[in-house]
């Protein structure tokens, strides 16, 4: 039998010391535990930034820039990613469950101008005013800009070079030579051209290409619907007429087909035009290097051969107001200034700056797929620097910024339109009168 | 603790959390259904029935009204039939029993996304699976979403693929509580495995049935991830069901208000569909 005594060994330690030493130190601790946040809280601001690029470059790009500020300014930066898609539904309930992102990013203008509109966000024309930029990427409301766009993502037609060549075909300029060129080129296996049609965001960005190349408007600048009247309704008859035989060089599928689709279609050799922005040209390097020499740019085209456009895209960050503005605001100085062009780095050509001087910093430049690819990277600067070129979208159609188009394009109207002429064969008269009313119906 | 005072505090648990978890949260989305929202930002505009009286008198409710019951319809008649066909051979002996048992169940417990994709990458118009074989084969491409009608197939095939599983788990449970001394005076009378089905089997599974199709029925009615990820109510509405309808009015197209009332709505169909489901095949005591 033992007690306590005979426990201890000489220089040892008691059973009762240590018992009462470890409560000591529990004591201790739990003292400076229940302490700690409020101390935590007093020393560190927290902030909390909502990111949609979900690649994990993106991601990794945002965390090494958040750590690097913390340990600079001693501002901890949290980092939530999400799809797109549910962006504006995180913002938003954030917002009205008391727990808001202090910096969010969106790729929609119609969201910026509902949160701007309801005095939730601050401006940031001070960061923006610093820089000249390219067109339509700012959508100032009342002299200030409410966003820090990061990125274009214009969509154009890729084509496939080596085939060309093969069949002496040459880049084409109007309908009937990209029809040609698609039927050309669907043998082998391989399909002549991917552009989806489906009810998604894929086809809205995608398809309504040469829909803008051929002069269609979709609002007058009273917003009224002019899609159906005496001089549209003839452009969009070309357009979806012309649609519906490249839909016959198309793989089954193109009512379903999304960014995924079009992507791994035209990387893997199976198609030999599509859509898309940079992204192609990434996705070509990681899977399909060969394919990385042997493909064309070019705008989307009208029916004579005399114009050319591309799709509008873009994406930016807010900040919102909230407690944590100031800090926020001064992150977003930050960063802009000192990681902006490394997290455009994280997808090279997919980033496109919408800052004219990236183009020129030597910086930015000296990423290998930028230098690589330096001849698609002018040509895609020239695309927001020419002034022929037609750069518009569903979403920045009309007179102004505002959320109408954002419902047009949310109600996938150009899409159902395309659908009804190529899926259900109706007539082209009756598909656009079929979308404008939908269009002023969503609107109203 | 009294064992009484045990009972009402289960109770009051139950109740606490189902007010806070499932009540409120149906009584602010019916309450949200009486204004005008872009967003949840904002201040909300007094709506009354403006919204409903804008929902009933839109061409794609009833679509999307019928959409739902054809989907719901086609899917549960397949998963009924298949899920009672493959219960039936599961209750039979045969060597590995256990083993198939075990594998049918598999597609119901694989996550959603994951049958969905496999399924779309499957019959990729370019690179599927599915596409190559049909090409290989000689035979002429098929339109898997190609047509609103192909779309609607394509979509009951997949619940079917998906859900099947959950029916023959069902019934495979209850074909084990059949008396076999039924069936043994019925070989004995001289009957058909045919009339063994429909004079015992079939009538011994009604409680079960009566469940399942109820189940089913609520659930694909409801649906909403597998036409989502398959469709998203395409093409031009042909897969579009009241609760992608309500989805799209509330976070797409800015108008949470018209999204509630067509949640309501369809709550209130759903609910009066199973009062007269339960009236006409009501469940026994006994």
């Amino acid at each position: 039998m033992t007690n306590d005594k005979t426990m201890t060994k000489p220089g040892g330690v008691s059973r009762r010391t240590l018992i009462k030493s470890a409560g000591a130190f529990g004591t201790v601790l739990a003292t400076g535990t229940i302490g700690a946040p409020a101390v935590w809280g007093q020393g560190k601001k927290t902030i909390r930034f909502l990111n949609t690029e979900t690649s994990i470059d993106s991601i990794r790009a945002l965390k090494v820039a958040c750590a690097e500020y913390e340990k600079q300014f001693g501002t901890q930066v949290i980092v939530d990613s999400v799809p797109l898609d549910d962006a504006f539904t995180k913002v938003t309930t954030s917002l009205r469950g008391g727990q808001p992102y202090d910096i969010a990013t969106f790729a929609f203008v119609g969201h910026v101008l509902l949160l701007q509109a309801e005095g939730q966000l601050m401006p940031l024309t001070e960061l923006t005013s610093k820089h000249k930029w390219g067109p339509k990427i700012l959508f100032p409301v009342k002299d200030e800009v409410y966003w820090y766009p990061y990125d274009y993502n214009l969509a154009w037609i890729y084509y496939r070079k080596d085939l060309y060549e093969k069949h002496g075909l040459s880049a084409p300029k109007s309908y009937a030579e990209m029809l040609k060129n698609s039927q050309t080129l669907t043998a082998d296996g391989r399909f002549g051209s991917l552009f989806p049609i489906g009810s998604n965001g894929a086809t809205n960005w995608l398809a309504p290409g040469f829909m803008w190349a051929e002069g269609v408007k979709l609002f007058d600048d009273k917003w009224n619907v002019t899609l159906d009247n005496a001089e549209m309704a003839p452009r969009v008859t070309r357009y979806l007429d012309f649609f519906a035989e490249l839909y016959k060089t198309m793989p089954s599928g193109a009512s379903q087909a999304s960014f995924g689709e079009v992507l791994s279609n035209f990387s893997s050799d199976k198609v030999g035009h599509a859509a898309y922005a940079g992204r192609i040209i990434e996705a070509l390097e990681r899977n399909a290097p060969k394919l990385a020499t042997q493909y064309g740019i070019t705008p989307y085209m009208d029916s004579t051969g005399k114009a050319k456009a591309v799709n509008h895209g873009y994406d930016g960050w807010v900040v919102l107001k909230t407690p944590n503005s100031d800090e926020s605001m001064k992150f977003m100085k930050w960063f802009t200034e000192n990681q902006y062009i490394n997290f455009l780095h994280t997808a090279p050509l997919h980033f496109q700056p919408p800052r004219l001087d990236v183009y020129d910093d030597p910086r930015w430049r000296a990423h290998p797929l930028i230098e690589k690819h330096k001849e698609a990277v002018e040509t895609m600067r020239g695309f927001i620097t020419d002034k022929s070129v037609i750069l518009t979208s569903i979403d920045t159609e009309g007179p102004a910024p505002d959320l109408r188009p954002g419902k047009v394009f949310e109600g996938f109207v150009i899409p159902e339109m395309l659908q009804n002429k190529i899926l259900k064969n109706m007539s082209s008269a009756e598909c656009i009168k079929t979308a404008a009313d939908k269009m002023r119906k969503l609107i109203a | 603790m009294s064992s009484k005072a045990t009972i009402y505090g289960f109770l009051f648990v139950g109740l606490a959390v189902t007010l806070a978890l499932i009540v409120a949260p149906a009584v602010y989305a019916v309450s949200l259904s009486f204004y005008q929202m872009d967003s949840f930002v904002g201040a909300p505009k007094w709506a009354g029935f403006a919204n409903y009286a804008a929902v009933l008198q839109a061409p794609e409710f009833w679509r999307a009204l019928v959409n739902g019951a054809i989907y719901a319809l086609g899917s549960i008649v397949f998963q009924v039939i298949l899920g009672i066909g493959f219960a039936l051979v599961l209750n039979e002996t045969f060597p590995g029993r256990n083993l198939v048992r075990g594998l049918s169940i598999l597609p119901y417990l694989l996550p959603t996304v994951v049958v969905i994709l496999t399924f779309k990458w499957m019959v990729d118009g370019g690179i599927g699976i599915v596409t190559k074989a049909v090409e290989a084969m000689g035979l002429p491409p098929i339109n898997w979403f190609e047509s609103p009608g192909a779309a609607m197939a394509s979509t009951i095939l997949v619940s079917v693929w998906m859900w099947t599983p959950f029916v023959t788990t069902c019934f495979l449970a209850a074909l084990q509580t059949v008396p076999q001394s039924l069936y043994e005076a019925a070989r004995v009378d001289g009957t058909t495995a045919v009339q063994r089905f429909f004079h015992i089997t079939l009538p011994m599974l009604k409680p079960i049935l009566t469940v399942v199709v109820l189940l089913r029925a609520i659930w694909m009615f409801n649906k909403f991830d597998v036409i989502w990820l398959l469709t998203r109510g395409g093409p031009v509405g042909a897969t579009e069901n009241l609760a992608i309808l309500s989805y799209r009015h509330a976070f797409n197209l800015f108008d949470i208000g018209g999204g509630a009332a067509i949640a309501t709505i369809s709550f209130a169909l759903l609910s009066v569909a199973v009062l007269i489901y339960f009236w006409v095949f009501p469940l026994e005591d006994d």
